[in-house]
Formats: C-alpha cells, sequence, structure tokens
C-alpha cells in the first residue's frame, strides 16, 4: 500500500472522528445547556390544596418535563405530520382550539369540543364524559384516534426514533434509548401537569392583591350565591358547580341544554337514565379565552351561555337537581336574571382569565428555541 | 290498494315489535350501590336488596325548609352486613377508618366509621330510598344518605353510587 495514500486516510479518519466528537458534544451541550434534571417542583398557591394526582410510575422530572413540551408540540405524532397535541389546546387560547368540534388527520370532526388544559395536577377524571381516570390513560386517546392524530403509539415511536435528538432525550429521561409509546404518554402527561394557572385577576384578589370593579364585585355575588326568592337575596348559583379557588369541582350534571339530547354524555357508558345528558362541568379557570362553549360548542359567546342558564333550561328527568326549579323568582323554571346582572356575571367570569398562563415561554412551542439556538451555534 | 295497506300495517307492527329496534327505551339500567374496600365481602345492593335489611326511618329537613321523612336502612347495618369493623371491632386502628361515599355526579363526603357505629353514637344515618312514603325524586335518588340532626345537608349525598371503606393514610 502506497505510505503517502495511508497517511491521507488516517488523517481523514481523524479529522472525520473529531467532527464527529464536536458534533455529537454539540448536540449534549445544547440538550444539557437547555434543561436542568431532577425532580420538578409544582409550585401553586396553598388554597390549591394538595390533594394532586401524580401516578407513582410516573413521578415528574424536570428533564421529563422538556421531553413532555417537545412530544406536545410534535407534529410527527400524528399520521400525516401535520398535526400536534397543540393544535386542539392553543396556549393563547388556554389550550383550546376555538372550534365547535376539531379536525384531525381524516378531517373528519371529533365528537365533543377540545377542552382546555388547565390545573390538570388536580384533576381525577378526564374527557367530558369523565371516562378516563388517569390523564395519562387520556393522553393516549387523541394521539391513536383515527379523528384526531390517528396514529399508533408503536409508529409514533418509531418515528422518533429516527431523530437524534429524541435518542438523547429520552436516555437522559427513562436512563436509556428506548422509544416506546408508554414512554411518549407519560413524557407527555409529565408537562401536561405543570400547567398550572394561579393568577388570574381573582386569584390576586383572595390574596388582597387586586381590587376588583363594583361591577365585578356583584358579579362575584351572584356567582357564589344561591338564588333565594323569599328572602330577596338573587344568585346564579354558579359556585354550586364551578366553585373553589379552582373554578373547578369535578362534578357531572345535565345542565338542561336539550330535553332530549343528541348525545346521551355518560348515559352512554353507565347504561342508567339519570346519567342521560349528563357532562363535566369543566373548570371555569380562562373561560373567556375557551369559546365555543358545552360539549358540543353551541353557544359562541358567554352572554349566550348566561342566556341559557337564565332563560332557556330544558326540563327532562335527568336535568340537574342543582338546576331544577333554583330561580330568582318564586315558581322560575330558570333563574330569571336581569340583563345588568348578566353584565355582572360576565364581568366576575373575564376575573378569571389568567394572562400569565396564556403568555408563560414555559408552556410554549420549544421546537421554535433549539432552532435558533443551533444556528447561532454554528455560525 | 287496500292489500298495500294492510302489507304497510303489518310492516309497521313488526318494527313496533321488534325487541332489537325497541331495545333503545327499555335498555336503562338499574341503579345500584356498591360496597368495597376494607371489608370482608364487597356488595351491590340494589332497591330490592334494602328490603332485606331492618327498615329506619329519619326525620330532617330539606332545601324546602320543611321536615320530612325519610325511610331506608341504617349504614352501620350495610357495613356490618360487609364485614367491616364496626361494633366491638371498632377500636384501635380501626378508628382511622372512614368510609367515602361518592355519587353518580362525581360528589364525595367522608364519614369516620365512629360516626356511624351505634356505640358511639345515637345519632342515626340512613342510606335512604324513600320520603314522605314515596320513591325519592329524581336527581335525589335513588339512594341518597341522610344524617339525622346535621344541620347543614351538604352530607346528605344524592344519587348515592357507591360506598368505600378505607383506612386513613
Amino acid at each position: 500500500m502506497n505510505p503517502d495514500f495511508s497517511k491521507i486516510k488516517r488523517k481523514s479518519a481523524v479529522v472525520l472522528l473529531l467532527s464527529m466528537v464536536i458534533f455529537t458534544l454539540s448536540g449534549w451541550a445544547f440538550i444539557k445547556s437547555d434543561m436542568e434534571t431532577g425532580p420538578y417542583k409544582f409550585i401553586y398557591p396553598a388554597n390549591f390544596g394538595n390533594r394532586i394526582n401524580v401516578p407513582d410510575d410516573n413521578p415528574s422530572t424536570k428533564e421529563g418535563v422538556y421531553l413532555g413540551r417537545m412530544l406536545f408540540y410534535e407534529k410527527s405524532l400524528s399520521a400525516n405530520n401535520t398535526i400536534s397535541c397543540a393544535n386542539c389546546h392553543q396556549q393563547a387560547r388556554a389550550f383550546t382550539d376555538g372550534r365547535s368540534f376539531s379536525t384531525g388527520v381524516d378531517n373528519v370532526p371529533t365528537s365533543r369540543n377540545s377542552m382546555s388544559l388547565t390545573n390538570l395536577l388536580w384533576t381525577r377524571k378526564f374527557f367530558w364524559d369523565g371516562r378516563a381516570g388517569s390523564l395519562e390513560e387520556q393522553a393516549a386517546f387523541p394521539l391513536t384516534n383515527p379523528h384526531e392524530m390517528g396514529q399508533s403509539l408503536d409508529v409514533s415511536a418509531n418515528k422518533l426514533a429516527e431523530s437524534s435528538v429524541y435518542h438523547q432525550l429520552f436516555k437522559i429521561v427513562y436512563g436509556d434509548e428506548a422509544i416506546t409509546g408508554d414512554r411518549i404518554v407519560k413524557a407527555i402527561t409529565q408537562f401536561e401537569r405543570t400547567l398550572i394557572s394561579c393568577n388570574s385577576h381573582y386569584d390576586q384578589y383572595l390574596r388582597n392583591t387586586y381590587q376588583p370593579t363594583p361591577q365585578e364585585l356583584k358579579g362575584l355575588a351572584l356567582f357564589m350565591n344561591a338564588p333565594q326568592p323569599q328572602t330577596g337575596i338573587r344568585g346564579a348559583n354558579c359556585a354550586h358547580c364551578h366553585g373553589g379557588v379552582k373554578n373547578y369541582m369535578e362534578l357531572f350534571h345535565n345542565n338542561g341544554l336539550d330535553s332530549i339530547p343528541k348525545d346521551a354524555g355518560i348515559e352512554t357508558l353507565t347504561g342508567l337514565s339519570s346519567d342521560r345528558g349528563r357532562f363535566k362541568a369543566p373548570t371555569l379557570r380562562n373561560i373567556a379565552l375557551t369559546a365555543p362553549y358545552m360539549h358540543d360548542g353551541r353557544f359562541k359567546t358567554l352572554a349566550e351561555v348566561v342566556d341559557h342558564y337564565s332563560d332557556h333550561v330544558e326540563e327532562s328527568a335527568s336535568l340537574s337537581s342543582f338546576i331544577r326549579g333554583v330561580s330568582n323568582e318564586t315558581g322560575g323554571r330558570s333563574l330569571n336574571l336581569r340583563p345588568d346582572e348578566k353584565k355582572e356575571l360576565i364581568a366576575f367570569l373575564n376575573m378569571l382569565t389568567d394572562s400569565t398562563f396564556i403568555t408563560d415561554p414555559r408552556f410554549s412551542d420549544p421546537h421554535l428555541l433549539p432552532v435558533q439556538k443551533f444556528k447561532q451555534s454554528s455560525k | 290498494m287496500k292489500k298495500y295497506y294492510w302489507v304497510v300495517i303489518a310492516i309497521v307492527a313488526g318494527f313496533l315489535s321488534n325487541p332489537v329496534l325497541t331495545k333503545a327505551q327499555d335498555a336503562s339500567k338499574e341503579a345500584s350501590v356498591k360496597v368495597s374496600g376494607e371489608v370482608a365481602t364487597s356488595l351491590e345492593l340494589k332497591l330490592a336488596d334494602l328490603q332485606q335489611f331492618q327498615q329506619a326511618d329519619v326525620t330532617r329537613k330539606d332545601r324546602d325548609g320543611k321536615d320530612h321523612v325519610y325511610s331506608g336502612v341504617v349504614l352501620a347495618d350495610i357495613l356490618q352486613k360487609a364485614g367491616a369493623t364496626m361494633g366491638k371491632d371498632l377500636r384501635g386502628e380501626n378508628l382511622t377508618k372512614y368510609i367515602l361515599v361518592e355519587a353518580s355526579d362525581g360528589y364525595q363526603v367522608i364519614f369516620a366509621l365512629a360516626e356511624l357505629d351505634k356505640g358511639f353514637t345515637d345519632r342515626t344515618i340512613i342510606l335512604a330510598s324513600r320520603v314522605d312514603g314515596k320513591p325519592l325524586p329524581d336527581g335525589d335518588g335513588p339512594f341518597r344518605i341522610i344524617v339525622q340532626d346535621e344541620k347543614k345537608p351538604a352530607r346528605c349525598i344524592k344519587q348515592v353510587t357507591g360506598i368505600k371503606v378505607l383506612f386513613a393514610k
């Protein structure tokens, strides 16, 4: 063999090896520099309480939350590589999508309205009908449902395996490079549990750092009070199902939308006629941002929602006993609020908007950041 | 023409009598209360099963501010039947046990076992199925816990579906 040639070969091998080392190190450095590791500490006000819901087999870590955030915004988890979780759960809309029904990879509308992802750390029953007992069970559904992201978890795992970044991330999070459907779901839910909203004007009011307007205070009183026509106390009774500091009580009721509902709700699961048309009373956190409203997105504005409870409750055998006959007028069938009271109530509902939550950079699309960083470091 | 008329009637009658097509109307299941957790035998009680227990009445006010007579079964008797640690067994660490009662709307309340035991209290807490001699109304029944003499009605939980006996951790 020509000695010169072997020298050149050795030289190029060294260059190749060095460039590989630099490339690997730069990738490692980028991930490392961006990511802290260790247990993730949830930070929330004491009045939110500690009845949190984190499964023993999926404790939250900082690296897991980061991976989950990458996956939440990862379009390759859908069958046609165009849809991520964030399509139907947009941060600016408190993680909803502004549509009555969402469309997925096959353009067939979903059967129910996309739900806000807020304070899931305290949620124990997921979906409009509460059918999933864990966030992990919930998250697997839209990923694989043919009308949503429409891709099996195994295929998703194989697609992610083509990316070296994900190999490294999975290794940092789980100790080895194996990418599995179970690990994908677990990481996504770790991220989702960090979506804590606790800085609305209402939170600030409870902390004595915000003074509500007179209209907001009147709305607050209506929200909290049950109507008592005998004593003249006016109320909208909202807090019965949407009360508490998180504006969420995990209750499921038929709220009188229809006397014969198109969607039977929980009855479909239990076969009990008393569950007909019964759905989750969802959180009212950021409610001004999450139109349209109800499980089928039938109401476009908060004014329409308030009109419903005030004037248009439909009777049926499964109508909630907390709505039936609850009225500001003796013998009334619905709340019968005055126009000024409706405006007050809506003023209070606007106090539940948490602008910190919808602009928090920790919840934004991380794919936009690494690309920028990577470009800078390669200059 | 008349012949067709009878054919149409026959087809319509056929549809109406077809059990598969009319199933949707009577497919509704019967509600029940599941008793589970720290018990010897789990139970699933339907309305008829309550008749096998001694019946008890509790009078208390409802939201209308008027007294009503609620009829049903003393909760302690149901827990005894399931083999929970009531009576002479309700001592030591068993005093850290409670029941978690859940309703079909997801509402939950708890009672310490000692709140339910005759050895500790004369206050009667029943699983009621009737009010003033009639079945509980839609939205309240078929099963509701009625707590004698408790000022607030918040633990008189409606539409009960489950009673779990648990240790406080």
